[in-house]
């Protein structure tokens, strides 16, 4: 048996009582209201775009996959192994090996590079903050949003995947679109 | 010489009313009332400020002009202000002049997220910089040793580094050259700054400019973990911080003791990490077949041991290294003597001492600490040389005679590095320790005016040594003042005679009044890092845990080398040495080793013993990587912990011979570390109601807790009736051998990649008298034998060498001085 905490505790908020014309109105009318919107959209066409043959432009401050830079003169890596990228990380997924310089290997333009450089895509939240904590501009965000792959391991991006051309897979939206 | 009072004075900072002792420096006074002054040139530790940086201006009521806080010490009803506007814009301009020629490469500098430059500029700086003109340019980087690099662009010269070269170190070799903004750190003439200490200028640095090479770009703060533990790779026993990553140790930083290391690594300390991740490193059982040692599993491994070692039973030998914790220490003894029935088990390299005199000389109440060497009114540092045996105490010794005017005497047989620093020098012939005690017990006598004068002299020629300096001594000794601590080498009950060298050792301690007197004693330093904790779990022959009375007196390591060549004894267990390395009288033990039928080792290098001659060979366990307690030299327990995870298929110790009892029908009751623990605890008296929280972070010394008066009595502590030692023999033409080991005698150093240039070859110290004499010039190869043994070695001169001596290193892989059999040697040009 439930137990009766008494009238004096909960007062019960009943609705309108049904049957009667009132009660006919709250069945159908309110239905056919929200009907009329659907079928004012059927008279306009569709407007579904289809992905992955079509897709949406991404406005250029959309924060997509990150990309490593080069210089463009040097071809030098802009990344110095920094680390400030893994340190101003929120999810915790960027790691950063960092290794010297030596004169027959010469891969950034600072004394140290980055020996290993990775971003674990299934932990990224895109927040953009390492983009903002690179002192050379060397790590951004980029436009492509598809990253879905088979296996986990697989969304471990590695240095010479990031610094590589991406494909342009997602279109930007033009100026003022 | 007392500990100064401290007497608590009050003054007002930022309105605050702040208690501070007096005399400290406003910077450390304003802690006390949670004030932050920033500094970068004031260090504690370096001694007298210098006031280079001028970071630390604070405004004092009454004078006229902003003050340094780091060189102004409080006074009574002070009125100081640190955050008024004029002491900000002084603050500001400070930071902004130090930053113009700072290039500002935190990202690939070292030192970003850990550097006090970036804390201050951040905290105290203006934000903005109006220098546009070109700041100054060096090479960089630069290597000031092969341990440290260099990046004088970074330098703000606060001058620590070169303070601690010529100040703490007192090695001299980093100056200041050149003038204001032109100046710059270096070496005269740019030679490399190699010095046992050096490492220490890195964590002193409060820029980037003096940074580790081997650490050189390896991880970033926000990287790593740091995890305190002790390191045991010499008898000093610093606390360390070890700087992890991934499950790598990257780094090693001093963990600050003022009771244990003063903050202060040696290099050794500080790198030799290295050795924990290297290839060399045996990280899995192995078992010889074939002649060769082959991986096997550690089923294999055990069973293997297991079955051999029940064989063997009551016929088996063991030895413990320095390096082993008190915990496996006991676990040994009693797989020792309570599984395979043996009382043969030892961990002294110089032969042993009867129970009484192992009481005598660890009794609490002769037992001096290490920070009385530094407030003690002379210290003797006899037959033993701190820079090598353990150096953190040369540091602490040129401390007290630099800041606090302690008089120093030296009674070695080698000439020491504190040599210089010292009131008085006494030499005397290698393994003399005991007739050169007898005549300085004589010439104490002879002070007090008993008429000694004769047997000074007879004794004195005895030990080879200056009668006048003996009785110098004497008068140093008795008229310094009350607080005399003795440091002396355990090489001083070394050897046959050790038995008696110590009595005369406590004879000398009873004359001086040394016992039962705060701020006087004895303090040993131990051939190995445990010594002293090793001797009190029951690693002895004739001492069983807590230094109690066994039933039977076992043998010692020379016996066991003996029996085992004999044939009675048949197996060996070595606990972390390989004797060919670390023990006396090579040829013995590779005849032991030779006739032995089982040798089970604990090991971590394939050293040469181990690789010709194990049978067996479980890997050890690195220092970082051990759970377990040490006790230091002045009966300090301290905790190890460990920081990384078992490399490979390293197993921990206690384990392993916890393990290997049960396999010989013996449940040693230890399946965790801290049982093990408790189990020593609880056997040991004076150790009683020790649990490992107690220990805690900075270790506990036992003598002054209240269980020390379990300790056991010995019969008699002195004075002891000695008859007079036989004299040191006459040179005639040969030269007397005498051995020490090198600070970087240890296989750690010879595979850590950054340490390996140091690790020794074999070298002849000589007099330059005795050079001349045998036309020996330094770096010649000349060849020292005795009886058909001879080693291979090059020259190197000493002016404080005794003449008729010549010193030679061992524990070195070729050419160890324990070939040879002393007392004289022939040296001839190879």
């Amino acid at each position: 048996m439930p137990w009766n905490p008494g009238d004096d505790v909960i007062s019960v908020q009943r609705g309108p009582r049904p049957g009667g014309a009132g009660g006919a109105y709250r069945a159908f009318g309110e239905t056919l209201r929200g009907l009329k919107t659907t079928f004012a959209r059927v008279l306009e066409g569709p407007i579904t775009i289809q992905y992955p043959e079509e897709k949406v432009p991404v406005y250029p401050r959309f924060r997509g996959r990150h990309r490593l830079h080069r210089f463009e003169d040097t071809g030098l890596e802009k990344c110095v192994g920094c680390s400030l990228c893994a340190a101003a990380c929120p999810a915790d997924c960027i790691r950063v090996v960092a290794a010297e310089n030596t004169p027959e290997l010469r891969v950034s333009a600072g004394e140290r590079y980055a020996a290993v450089y990775e971003i674990n895509l299934s932990r990224c939240i895109f927040c953009g903050y390492c983009e903002v904590a690179c002192p050379f501009d060397a790590i951004t965000m980029g436009n492509d949003y598809e990253m879905s792959d088979y296996n986990r391991s697989d969304l471990i991006f590695t240095k010479e995947m990031l610094l590589a051309e991406p494909f342009d897979r997602a279109p930007l939206r033009a100026e003022g679109e | 010489m007392p500990r100064p009072e401290t007497r608590m004075v009050t003054l007002s900072i930022d309105g605050r009313e702040v208690t501070a002792p007096e005399n400290v420096m406003l910077v450390d006074g304003a802690k006390y009332g949670d004030v932050e002054i920033p500094v970068f040139c004031y260090e504690p530790k370096l001694g007298a400020p210098v006031g280079a940086c001028r970071m630390c201006l604070v405004e004092i009521e009454g004078i006229p002009k902003l003050q340094t806080a780091c060189s102004t010490p409080v006074k009574d009803g002070m009125v100081v202000h640190t955050q008024t506007a004029r002491v900000h814009a002084a603050q500001e301009a400070i930071v902004e002049f130090l930053l113009i020629n700072h290039p500002l490469d935190c990202p690939v500098c070292d030192k970003g997220g850990e550097c006090p430059l970036q804390d201050i500029s951040f905290g105290w700086g203006g934000g903005r910089s109006r220098f546009i003109e070109p700041k100054r340019h060096f090479q960089k980087p630069l290597a000031l040793s092969p341990l440290i690099a260099i990046d004088r662009e970074r330098c703000i010269l606060c001058y620590r580094c070169v303070r601690f070269s010529q100040e703490i170190a007192e090695d001299y070799q980093l100056v200041l050259q050149e003038r204001a903004a032109h100046t710059f750190v270096a070496t005269f003439d740019g030679h490399p700054y190699v010095a046992p200490f050096s490492g220490n200028i890195i964590e002193l640095c409060p820029v980037g400019a003096l940074t580790s090479q081997p650490y050189r770009f390896r991880a970033r703060p926000w990287d790593i973990e740091g995890s305190g533990s002790v390191c045991t790779l010499c008898p000093a026993q610093c606390n360390v911080n070890f700087t992890v990553r991934d499950e790598r140790v990257l780094r090693v930083l001093a963990r600050d003791h003022a009771e244990v290391d003063d903050g202060w690594l040696c290099d050794k300390g500080r790198f030799a990490y290295q050795a924990v991740h290297v290839d060399e490193r045996i990280t899995r059982p192995m078992i010889r077949d074939g002649g060769e040692l082959r991986p096997v599993s550690w089923e294999r491994a055990l069973e293997h041991a297991a079955s051999a070692l029940g064989r063997a039973q009551a016929r088996v030998g063991a030895i413990a290294g320095g390096e082993t914790t008190n915990e496996e220490g006991f676990l040994l003894q009693r797989l020792v003597r309570e599984v395979l029935l043996s009382n043969d088990v030892d961990s002294r390299a110089g032969g042993s001492l009867s129970l009484d005199l192992h009481r005598a000389l660890g009794a609490p109440a002769a037992q001096a600490t290490v920070s009385d060497l530094e407030f003690a009114d002379a210290v003797l540092v006899l037959d033993c040389e701190p820079v090598d045996d353990a150096p953190i105490l040369d540091l602490r010794i040129r401390k007290g005679v630099r800041r606090r005017r302690v008089e120093l005497a030296v009674a070695t047989s080698r000439p020491s590095s504190l040599d210089p620093n010292a009131r008085l020098r006494v030499r005397f012939a290698p393994g003399c320790a005991e007739a050169f005690l007898l005549a300085l017990e004589a010439a104490i006598g002879t002070a007090a005016g008993e008429p000694r004068r004769e047997e000074v002299a007879r004794l004195a020629q005895a030990a080879g040594a200056d009668a006048g300096a003996v009785h110098a001594l004497a008068d140093l000794l008795t008229t310094s003042g009350d607080d005399v601590v003795v440091l002396w080498g355990e090489r001083v009950t070394g050897g046959e005679r050790g038995e008696y060298a110590g009595r005369a050792l406590l004879n000398v301690a009873g004359r001086l009044g040394l016992r039962d007197r705060d701020g006087a004693g004895l303090l040993c330093v131990p051939a190995g890092t445990n010594g002293r904790g090793l001797a009190e779990a029951g690693v002895l022959p004739n001492a069983g845990p807590g230094l109690s009375e066994v039933e039977e007196a076992g043998r010692d390591a020379a016996g066991i080398a003996a029996a085992v060549a004999a044939g009675d004894l048949v197996a060996l267990y070595l606990l972390h040495t390989d004797p060919l390395r670390d023990l006396p009288n090579r040829g013995a033990w590779e005849a032991a080793l030779d006739r032995a039928s089982l040798v089970v080792a604990h090991a971590a290098f394939l050293t040469e013993g181990i690789r010709a001659h194990a049978d067996v060979v479980f890997p050890a366990e690195s220092y970082a990587e051990k759970e377990g307690t040490v006790t230091h030299p002045d009966g300090r327990l301290q905790r190890l912990r460990p920081a990384i995870g078992h490399q490979g298929e390293t197993r921990a110790e206690w384990q392993v011979l916890a393990e290997l009892a049960r396999r010989l029908g013996r449940d040693l009751g230890v399946h965790t570390g801290p049982m093990a623990t408790d189990q020593l605890v609880a056997a040991v008296p004076f150790y009683a109601g020790i649990t490992l929280d107690e220990l805690g972070g900075k270790g506990l010394r036992w003598p002054a807790r209240e269980a020390a008066s379990a300790f056991p009595a010995p019969a008699t502590a002195g004075p002891f009736e000695l008859e007079p030692p036989a004299p040191a023999p006459a040179p005639n033409g040969r030269l007397r051998l005498g051995t020490f080991r090198s600070i970087w005698a240890a296989p750690e150093v010879e595979v850590s990649p950054a340490l390996k240039f140091l690790h020794p070859r074999q070298r002849a110290e000589l007099s330059p008298a005795d050079a001349q004499r045998l036309k020996l010039f330094p770096g010649d190869r000349v060849t020292v034998g005795s009886d058909g043994h001879s080693v291979s070695a090059i020259v190197a001169l000493r002016d404080g060498a005794p003449e008729g001596t010549v010193f030679l290193e061992t524990a070195i892989p070729e050419d160890s001085a324990s070939l040879l059999e002393g007392p004289l040697v022939e040296v001839r040009k190879a």
